[in-house]
């Protein structure tokens, strides 16, 4: 054998040869979605009481806010429910990402140590993990749907692409955050006052129609505000979502995202001296 | 990055294993052992150092050949560790060059057990589908890795649930049962009890065939002694020699002995 199979250089630039890494990380998609498997099975989520949480956990935590906002707060208008229940599990789908991405790396510490292979593999599992438990609100959305008599319309297509936007935010927010939990152990702490902001400082409690154009202005520099705006438009009221809310989302989504796995790839020779 | 399923044993011995070619290594880790953004904004200004710049490797060339178990000891720090991930490719090197010519098995810092929630059968499958293996290799080998590792029904309990040997016993188990053209062994012969310890001992033995290679980092100098038919020894980063086991080691404890030496002293 006269070549190499394998050679290890410095990186150039601080990023590993893309292409072989792209190869490498494709020859293990496998480990992606056996990870995510057992991840589901370990939460229980294998037998038939675990996957009839995954649909009772969103319809409960529709249920308590329904309590919060409509019982309490004295209205009773079905679209906003529709509303709520929709963007509530679009913004679930952004949270798990974020709560699963935030220690994909620290967690993996002994693999990290002892194996060869894209780091990004783990955020990325954590999504796909966030994905599969995502699925099945869907179902209760469209149920939902059609209990309250909400309009259906070829508009509602549009909910395959924000979907997909949804999924590119979830992803560069997840790989991004999996690297700063690296540098600074405490952001996991944290990050349950981010996402509790965020949760109020979206369109979820309220809808983004009936705040102030003051206040609207700041909302420029929320990530998801438009994107579950655009979600709601599309799944709740039917309607196709605005262009410039569809721009706002895709902008955020791909710039968090490309900037997210720069900052990953270019930091991830550092892993293994840094766990 | 290196696949184990990528390619067959097709070696001779004598043929070239691995090159390392003026291999540097230079790193920037930190200080405290959990970095925090707390600890990193109350020290603000006060010009407290929270990285430290360590150089591990410096200027090493080295060939292992197919047929070859090369041994490499070194006090602690000397870079035996990090020459092995540059080798794996956990690390990218800073300087220099490594060229690998077959399929790679590590077993650095027990690296089974990647997730304790979930059972040793589901680490085992999640560990080799992260080193490329497929579904189909590793269900070829796993009742050959369960039966070595003798841990019984306990391979479908969590691994949170196990005691340190048995970590060790399934870890040694994966790297030594998926039989790779090169295996890198830092550091696990001590580990498990004196029966296991033994065990391994015999499988690492049945191992040593004209077309693999085997590395093996340790500090007991008697098991690289016995094992081994070359030794490097390393010190701050720096190969400091080479050659037949007996020679290297004898060479290693008159240092250690007398203390540091005028050579090394350059280094510093």
């Amino acid at each position: 054998m006269t070549q190499p199979i394998v050679v290890y250089e410095p990186f150039k630039a601080g990023l590993p040869p893309m292409r072989a890494y792209l190869r490498s990380l494709w020859h293990r998609r496998a480990f992606i979605s056996e990870f995510a498997r057992s991840e589901l099975r370990e939460q229980n989520f294998g037998s038939v009481f675990g996957q009839l949480w995954l649909v009772l956990n969103p319809l409960l935590l529709s249920g308590v806010y329904f309590l919060l906002i409509y019982v309490i707060g004295g209205t009773s208008d079905a679209t906003r429910f529709g509303h709520l229940t929709s963007t509530l599990f679009l913004f679930y789908l952004i949270a798990n990402s974020l709560t699963g991405g935030v220690k994909a790396i620290t967690s993996g510490q002994r693999l990290i140590l002892n194996t060869s292979f894209p780091r990004i593999m783990l955020p990325i599992s954590a999504v796909v993990v966030a994905i599969f438990r995502f699925l099945p609100t869907l179902v209760v959305a469209f149920a939902i749907h059609a209990i309250l008599g909400l309009p259906y319309s070829w508009e509602m297509l549009w909910a395959f692409p924000i979907l997909m936007i949804a999924i590119v935010m979830a992803l560069g927010m997840a790989i991004l955050i999996s690297c700063i939990n690296v540098y600074f152990r405490d952001i996991s702490s944290m990050l349950p006052y981010l996402t509790r902001s965020l949760l109020y400082l979206s369109p979820i409690l309220y809808e983004a129609s009936k705040i102030s154009d003051s206040i609207k202005r700041f909302e420029v520099v929320n990530p998801i505000f438009y994107l579950l705006d655009s979600w709601s438009r599309v799944m709740v009221h039917g309607l196709a979502p605005t262009m410039d809310g569809l721009l706002h989302a895709s902008l955020f989504a791909f710039g968090i995202f490309i900037v997210g796995t720069y900052f990953f790839l270019s930091r991830e020779r550092d892993f293994a001296v840094r766990l | 990055m290196i696949s184990l399923s990528d390619f067959s044993h097709e070696h001779t011995r004598g043929s070239l294993a691995v090159s390392v070619q003026e291999l540097g290594l230079t790193y920037t880790t930190s200080i405290d052992k959990k970095p925090t953004l707390k600890a990193r904004l109350k020290t603000l200004g006060r010009g407290k150092k929270h990285t430290r710049t360590v150089q591990a490797l410096n200027e090493v060339s080295l060939d292992v050949h197919y047929g070859t178990v090369l041994g490499i000891i070194g006090s602690n720090g000397a870079g035996k560790s990090s020459l092995m991930r540059v080798i794996s490719g956990i690390v990218p090197p800073t300087s220099g060059r490594v060229e690998v010519y077959g399929s790679v098995s590590t077993l650095l810092a027990l690296g089974v057990g990647f997730n304790p929630s979930m059972t040793g059968r589901e680490n085992v499958y999640l560990g080799g589908l992260a080193a490329g293996m497929s579904q189909s290799e590793i269900d070829e080998k796993f009742e050959a890795i369960a039966d070595f590792s003798e841990l019984g029904e306990a391979i479908d309990s969590p691994m949170r649930t196990y005691s340190s040997g048995m970590y060790a016993r399934l870890a040694f188990s994966v790297a030594a049962i998926v039989e790779p053209d090169i295996l890198i062994v830092d550091e696990a012969l001590s580990t498990g009890d004196a029966k296991f310890k033994e065990k391994s001992l015999n499988r690492m033995k049945e191992l040593r065939t004209a077309d693999r290679a085997l590395i093996l980092v340790s500090h007991a100098l008697a098991t690289i002694e016995d094992l081994c038919n070359e030794v490097i020894w390393l010190n701050k980063g720096k190969l400091m020699a080479r050659g037949k086991p007996a020679e290297v080691i004898a060479e290693y404890q008159k240092f250690m002995n007398v203390g540091k030496s005028a050579s090394s002293d350059e280094d510093v």
